[in-house]
């Protein structure tokens, strides 16, 4: 019964969404429409799950001074106060809302967090991609054989010439980089896409029909 | 300890430091190094520029956040003065609820160099949960989908909404995508496949590789790659005579340049030190 | 109309022809698609006014297109009514006026015949995956290649309990609609019972607050299946964040603080694939990857000891629970390909042979397979 209906509604939603696929009759766009507009609310409601798992999460790490409870002290109270302002601040800076969101000249409206706080950690942790690549293309880019050293050369290319100063250095080297983007590397991932494309089919297939459960929690 | 060894184990804290120095100089020293314009990077800028001055909107999707700002926002500005230079009018929606303040930001910063106004040159429909729901509904009805736009206006009410229904009354949208939802997982399977939408992207660098096979199967029109995308849309914008405004990313881009050739260095140092241990060994 | 035909003459500017109306193929209804070969003076026009007449002989301009432009969507129509058009030539105050269309009617259909070749896929697809199911619940041996990255999962599981440490299992940062997340629940599902078979620690960060309610109850799950609820820690599978690299931070955080003996990265990544990679082998851990995003293999492949790539993480249920009916499908999805590879060569040909005289015809064929 658990797991019954769960499959019931998986089987008869996945096949009405395959035949709507191929009728574009004002009803099958109906039940499109309908069935999006569900999406839309569970979406909604997933949101009170997570703020539910990080509290209990970060609440327990706290309670049971587990090593590091401080960043979880951290995080809780980062989004208890960010959900205060949001709500009772409200999202437009000049409109009057319950909470004042600035004292003097202090602002601390949403989108002064926003901008002072999201966007430069936001961006700190996205830089810090170019320092881990070095890092990485230093420790593991070894022309250990035949195969890893054609790597390394078409690397090379593609590193230069998809640069500015590639074609400062040979003008053709921006085009030999496109090449080998557009001719070898294409070709391998059509490859490997077709296999994801036809993968996922299957999985969807499997879903659908309840031979893949596992998603139900539990293999049986 | 030999020299092959050095080489070959040079500590990350010095790499790190290594790639920092490189990066920041050429912020004060800069190259000035203008590239090729790539043949995706022009197909964009052809696709914005057939679009009809002050006739059915340019749609742009704001599909990243912060993280990914330094990359996109500058294609973001530069495709909007391209637009409203022509007096192309644009349609602004965002599928990161993080883009929402990035995509106000853009519009507030370029729409007043060209005089633009909100409703009538220009709409910010915000940002709505259930992303493939949004993208699929608008396909059938925006007005439906974004019933008033970000700032609670009806959208029957805003004069250059007025006929458009669907993407049928979209000539163009461009999806600037640094994941999911984005381009690659939202707006190709769903609005291009489905509607048959024209579209192009603007993505990261680490993910435009992977648009490629859609540009050549023609269901791209259009892709801006990372920093180099951005400053050779910004250079076609500025060639064309559309903008005489700053060109973030093209500046960035000497940083970039040396970047990719330290790591080439570096790799080349390892290398050597590898070749002389395994000589020794 | 006798006066506008005279100024048309006078001045002459030819009016459009061939004015064609039809109802919108594979569509919802209320739509008719018109198409009209242009003035011969087009050049010098302003635009084309698009006139409907209805069956009561109505006449309403629905709309106007720049010179230039022959064609024009009608959707102000209504279902099941018969409508004729002309399309007028303006230059300033002077019009040229076509003959009118023939009737069209518009009408709501039922099947989508553009997409008949998805249809022949899909029919052809789904035979194969269930004849080889039926094929494997017969009892035939079905041929599985090895993958490393499988193998290696129960010696990481086994290291990590020698070690005294943590597993770390990220199960994308997709969400359940994603089939890389599913696949990636499935390989967790069966992490954890090995887990939940040794007493390791299992710590399973979420990025999705869906993907974490069903992560929690595979996870309960799977230690449950093996006689050990005991062991399952709830607090273990968590959601932190939705934001990518708030996300990417908490967890390369986690693993410098908790130092997991082995990381398990299945599922779908973006740019933060190298950041949790390359942090994870800073620490020492062995590292399995798997995703099906193709510009994230490289850094997998760099940083970590093992990689699924594209399909094998579709596999890794199959091949780690050796169900016959998951073997089957595998089996069929390969068969699929062959049908791929066929139908690429085959087109290849019809489209090298279509260019030949005589031989046009073959394009019907090859563009039967394409998807407009």
């Amino acid at each position: 019964m658990k797991q019954g209906i769960p499959r019931l509604l998986c089987l008869v939603a996945g096949i009405v969404m395959i035949v709507q696929f191929f009728i574009p009759h004002p009803i099958s766009e109906k039940i499109f429409s309908e069935s999006l507009r569900w999406v839309r609310i569970i979406s909604a409601f997933a949101l009170v799950l997570g703020v539910r798992s990080i509290t209990v999460h970060h609440g327990t790490r706290i309670i049971r001074k587990s090593s590091g409870w401080g960043y979880s002290l951290v995080a809780l109270v980062a989004m208890v106060v960010t959900a205060v302002i949001g709500l009772f601040g409200g999202v437009d800076p000049h409109a009057t809302a319950l909470l004042p969101t600035s004292i003097g000249g202090f602002s601390f409206h949403l989108q002064v967090l926003y901008a002072n706080l999201m966007v430069p950690l936001g961006a700190t942790m996205f830089s810090i991609l170019a320092f881990y690549m070095a890092s990485a293309a230093y420790r593991s880019f070894r022309a250990r054989n035949k195969e890893a050293t054609v790597l390394l050369v078409a690397a090379f290319i593609v590193m230069i010439g998809m640069v500015p100063i590639g074609s400062a250095i040979w003008p053709k080297l921006p085009d030999i980089a496109q090449w080998l983007l557009n001719v070898p590397s294409m070709a391998a991932k059509r490859g490997i896409l077709f296999g994801i494309a036809l993968g996922s089919v299957a999985t969807s297939l499997k879903i659908i029909l309840g031979i893949e459960r596992g998603w139900l929690g539990g293999g049986k | 300890m030999k020299i092959g060894e050095i080489l070959g184990k040079i500590d990350r804290r010095i790499v790190f430091g290594f790639m920092a120095i490189v990066v920041i100089v050429p912020f004060f020293f800069p190259l000035n190094v203008t590239g090729k314009v790539a043949p995706p990077s022009q197909q964009l800028f052809d696709a914005v520029e057939e679009i009809q001055p002050d006739s059915k909107p340019l749609l742009i999707s704001i599909d990243f956040d912060p993280q990914s700002m330094p990359e996109l926002y500058p294609m973001l500005k530069a495709i909007l003065r391209h637009a409203f230079s022509r007096n192309v009018r644009v349609c602004m929606m965002a599928l990161w609820v993080t883009g929402v303040g990035l995509g106000e930001a853009a519009l507030n910063e370029v729409a007043p160099e060209y005089g633009k106004v909100h409703g009538k040159d220009y709409v910010y429909l915000g940002w709505k949960p259930g992303f493939a729901a949004v993208v699929l509904g608008m396909g059938k009805s925006i007005p439906e989908t974004f019933p008033t736009d970000q700032y609670g206006t009806p959208l029957e009410s805003i004069p250059m909404m007025r006929g458009v229904k669907n993407f049928r009354d979209i000539p163009y949208a461009i999806s600037i995508s640094a994941g999911d939802p984005g381009a690659l997982t939202l707006w190709i399977p769903y609005v291009q496949s489905r509607f048959g939408q024209k579209l192009g992207t603007g993505m990261t660098a680490v993910s435009a590789a992977d648009a490629y096979p859609y540009l050549q199967s023609g269901q791209l029109t259009g892709l801006l790659g990372g920093m180099k995308g951005a400053a050779e849309y910004e250079h076609l914008v500025a060639e064309a005579g559309y903008s005489e405004a700053s060109k973030p990313a093209t500046q960035a881009m000497d940083s970039q340049s040396m970047a990719h050739l330290a790591i080439i260095l570096l790799i080349v140092l390892g290398n050597i030190g590898f070749i002389l241990t395994k000589g020794r060994k | 109309m006798s006066f506008l035909l005279a100024v048309c003459f006078i001045f002459g500017i030819g009016p459009p022809e061939a004015v064609k109306a039809c109802d919108r193929p594979n569509d919802a209804g209320k739509c008719i698609l018109l198409s009209w070969k242009l003035s011969p003076d087009d050049a010098g026009l302003k635009s084309y006014d698009i006139v409907r007449t209805d069956a009561f002989g109505k006449d309403t301009v629905v709309g106007s297109v720049p010179s230039g432009i022959g064609s024009f969507t009608d959707e102000s129509v209504r279902d099941n009514v018969r409508y004729t058009y002309r399309v007028v030539a303006r230059q300033d105050s002077l019009r040229a006026e076509s003959v009118a269309s023939g009737i069209a009617v518009s009408r709501a259909q039922w099947f989508n015949k553009a997409r008949v070749n998805v249809l022949v896929a899909l029919v052809i697809f789904s035979f194969l995956v269930f004849y080889f199911i039926r094929h494997a619940r017969a009892g035939r041996k079905l041929f599985i290649r090895r993958i490393a990255g499988l193998d290696a999962v129960e010696e990481a599981v086994g290291r990590a309990t020698e070690m005294g440490r943590p597993i770390l299992y990220v199960p994308g940062l997709a969400g359940i609609s994603q089939i890389s997340t599913i696949a990636a629940l499935n390989i967790l599902s069966e992490v954890a019972k090995k887990t939940a078979k040794y007493g390791t620690d299992l710590l399973v960060p979420n990025r999705d607050p869906i993907v974490y309610t069903v992560a929690l109850e595979m996870v309960k799950e799977a230690y449950t299946e093996v006689g050990r609820p005991d062991m399952f820690k709830k607090e273990n599978v968590f959601f932190v964040s939705d934001n990518q690299f708030a996300y990417a931070a908490a967890v390369d955080g986690m693993m410098v603080r908790e130092k997991p003996a082995t990381n398990f990265f299945m599922g779908m990544f973006w740019a933060e694939s190298l950041i949790l990679a390359e942090t994870g082998a800073a620490t020492g851990a062995v590292q399995i990857a798997g995703t099906d995003s193709v510009h994230q293999l490289p850094f997998f492949i760099t940083a970590c000891d093992h990689t699924l790539i594209g399909e094998e993480l579709y596999a890794a249920s199959a091949y780690l629970s050796r169900d016959p009916l998951l073997l089957g499908s595998l089996k069929g999805q390969d068969w699929g390909k062959v049908v791929i590879l066929a139908v690429l060569v085959a087109g290849s040909i019809l489209l090298v042979l279509s260019g030949i005289k005589g031989l046009s015809f073959l394009h019907v064929i090859y563009s039967f397979f394409n998807i407009s």
